[in-house]
Formats: structure tokens, sequence, C-alpha cells
């Protein structure tokens, strides 16, 4: 059997992260391994661009659009290619569906896969290690400190991240919000909504 | 005994901080950390698996202590000192082989970022298991290549039994990839588990934990 054991390097370094991350950058910079402006610009497409905005608006076109659901559900990886919404972590994903027997909630025990494309970077508690421990043994003490209460009527189904599928949830949408337009509903939908640890829910301020 | 990163059903007591809900980045070091490590991800020198499986290797008191983005660094240091770019002393002066490092510019980003990194491959082998079969998870989940190698199969499903409700294709085997032995493609699954089979006291007897597993990682079920 092959042996294969990574030199825990990182030891040499200063531990303080601030003064590792000067070290290590000072290395790749005489190097010539990095180049600042494309580290801007990964930093501005994570900080800027995409968000949970693009997930709400997936969602709120399902919600009014029959034919858009069944394509996004049976057909993801095409309907998210063309929106130009496959990008990196997020090029395989299953969008499950929530309904009035089955709640979905989402998490990555191994580490913290979550459908960037989608959904922007991960909130800190999902990937902290409370949340990784739990949601798999004990979701509905999870979902409590939410504050999401699930009738027992209700199965929780967990979906662990464990392969490069990237999971979405597709709340339901509240009845409060029925003849809205696409447009109007996209505000509704909330990120944890879609990772399940929340419902969609009216903008603030009404 | 589980390694630290492979959390899933661990005791932990700690209420979900929720009010952490919208901080992506405590500090501009982890700023740093994160475009750092995602640029040199295209330098064509690891993987995505070998990344995960650097993290995973850190000092198990370390990875248990430091913050998300820590773990991140010293994985990124582990990587680059692995391929001579960080040096210990002990590796051979033309340990780095430069040409081969593809430096990640600008101009590049939102294309690469957009094409990610898809792991379904084509497969000519057909699938062993049919979707609704009951299967059984192998009883170790131990890497079967490599001596306390990189996996994906979380301790808290060895050995138990469930049910196949999806097939992905063939994906890229992490078990393999990560230790640099090739794609290996395998037919990729998703088997959804009672809770009530997995943990000795369950909410509810109707909940369930899905969990995607690569085919051999799952046997018949006797």
């Amino acid at each position: 059997m092959k042996k294969d054991n990574l030199k825990q390097f990182y030891k040499e370094f200063p531990s303080n992260p601030d003064a590792r991350v000067k070290a290590l950058k000072s290395i790749l910079e005489k190097e010539g391994l990095i180049d600042q402006k494309a580290l801007d610009g990964i930093l501005d497409t994570y900080q800027n661009k995409v968000g949970p905005l693009n997930g709400a608006k997936i969602v709120a076109k399902a919600w009014t659009n029959k034919k858009f659901k069944e394509d996004l559900i049976y057909n993801t990886d095409q309907v998210l290619k063309d929106m130009d919404l496959n990008g990196r972590q997020g090029e395989h994903v299953v969008v499950v569906e929530n309904t009035e027997t089955v709640h979905n909630l989402i998490v990555c025990t191994l580490c913290s896969c979550y459908p960037w494309p989608l959904l922007g970077l991960p909130p800190s508690w999902y990937k902290s290690d409370a949340y990784r421990s739990r949601a798999v043994r004990e979701p509905r003490a999870v979902l409590s400190d939410f504050d999401v209460k699930l009738p027992r009527s209700k199965k929780v189904k967990v979906w662990d991240s464990t392969s490069e599928i990237r999971y979405l949830v597709l709340p339901q949408q509240p009845s409060r919000s029925k003849g809205l337009s696409e447009n109007e509903l996209v505000s509704w939908v909330t990120r944890d909504s879609m990772i399940g640890t929340g419902f969609p829910k009216p903008p603030t301020g009404e | 005994m589980s390694k630290p990163h492979d959390m899933g059903g661990r005791f932990d007591s700690r209420r979900i901080d929720i009010k952490s809900s919208n901080v992506k980045f405590k500090a501009d070091w982890e700023k740093e950390v994160f475009a750092i490590t995602l640029a040199l991800g295209f330098s064509s020198l690891w993987n995505l698996d070998r990344s995960r499986y650097a993290r995973e290797t850190l000092e198990p008191e370390d990875y248990l202590q430091f913050s998300y983005f820590e773990k991140w660094l010293a994985g990124l240091i582990n990587l680059l000192g692995e391929n001579g770019i960080i040096k210990d002393g002990t590796e051979s002066e033309d340990n780095f082989k430069k040409s081969s490092f593809r430096v990640l510019e600008a101009k590049n980003v939102k294309k690469l970022l957009n094409m990610g990194g898809p792991t379904q491959r084509d497969s000519n082998s057909e699938k062993k298991f049919n979707l609704g079969e009951t299967v059984s998870v192998r009883a170790n989940n131990s890497n079967t290549k490599v001596e306390k190698g990189h996996t994906r199969l979380p301790d808290y499903v060895k050995g138990r039994t469930g049910k196949v409700i999806a097939y992905h294709g063939s994906h890229v085997f992490p078990d393999a990839n990560a230790h640099f032995l090739g794609e290996s493609p395998e037919a990729l699954y998703s088997v959804e588990f009672k809770s009530q089979d997995l943990w000795d006291k369950c909410e509810h007897v109707e909940d369930t934990v899905v969990v995607d597993l690569w085919e051999s990682y799952i046997e018949k079920f006797k």
C-alpha cells in the first residue's frame, strides 16, 4: 500500500495568521507565482458579484413558471448553464423541493461544500463544527436554533454534500405571497430558505 | 476513530451562532488566503481533492483549533512545500519546476471561475446498483489504496444500510485523485438512510439523511 504524508511545512511559519499570510505572499511574489490583479478579480467576484440573489431569482422564477420549475428540477445543469450559473463549486447541482410533507436541509459534514454560483460564499455558521456535527444527527434541534419549528407531519431530509454535487433547496412559496410577480418574489427568498435553515419571508418593511 | 474533519454526528452541544450569518471575511488576511488559494488552485500542481486532503491532514489539534481560513492557509503552505515552492532544506535544488506552474492572470479569472471544474466523466462500465435498491456501506471507511489516505466516505454511515435514490453518472474518484493515482471515475449515487438506522436516539422516525457515495463505497445488501 502506498504511503503519502504531506509534511507540516506550515509549522515553520509565523503562527499569527496575518503574519503567516504576509510571509507566504512575499515568497509567492518573489517567485512570480501570483498576479495581484487576478487576486483582486477573484475577491471582487465573490464579494460583489456572486451571492444569494442568484439563487433567489431562480426560486422566484420556479414559483411563477411551472415549465421552468420542471426544467430546473429535472434538467438542472442545463438550465443553470444557460443562465451562466454553473461555475466553480456549482458544476453539478441538484435542486431539492420542499413540500407539505418534506423539509430539506443542506450540510457538508466533511468540509464546507456549498453552491457558490447560486448562494455566494457560505456564512460562518455553515462552516462551524457545531453545524457540521449536529445537522445530520439532530436536524430539528439545529433548526430550532434558527427559530424554525416544523410540524411532526413533516419529514426532515438532510443532504450531506460529500461529492461534487451541490444542493439547493427550493422552498415552498408562502401563501401570503401568492399572486405577486416574479420580480416582487425575489426579495422574499432568503439565503437560509435555500439551505433549509429558514423560510421565505416578506422583505423588511412590509 | 474518525478523523478530525469527519464531523458528521459527533456530539456537540454548542448552539449554532446564527449571528455570524453575513460575515464573509472576518479580517483582511482571510481575503488574501481565499484569493491566493483559489488562484493557486489553477496552477495545475494539485487538484481539489489534494487540497482537501492537505487541510484534513494538518496536525489534529490545529485542525480543531484553527479558524476556517487558518486551515486553508496551513493546507496551502503544505501543498506549496510538497511542490518545492516552500523549502525546508531537505529538497534538491530542481525540486520545483517553475515552467509547469500556471500563473493565473487577471484576464482569465472570469472565464476560469465560470468554467469551474466539472467532475463528471464518460464511462463505459455499467453501473452496479439500481434506483430503489437497498445497499450496505463498506464496514471500513479507510482509503483502500493509500494508508491514511483521503476519502469522502463519512464515518457515520460506514456499515449502515440505505436505499439508492439517485444516480449521477461517473465522477472523479477522490480517494485516487487526491493521491495523484488518476481520476479513476466511478458511478456516484445518492443513498438515503433512515435516521433511526444511524443514531441510537433519533428525533423522528420519518427523518432521513442522504449521502453521496461512490460505487466502491457500497455493496449489495445481503
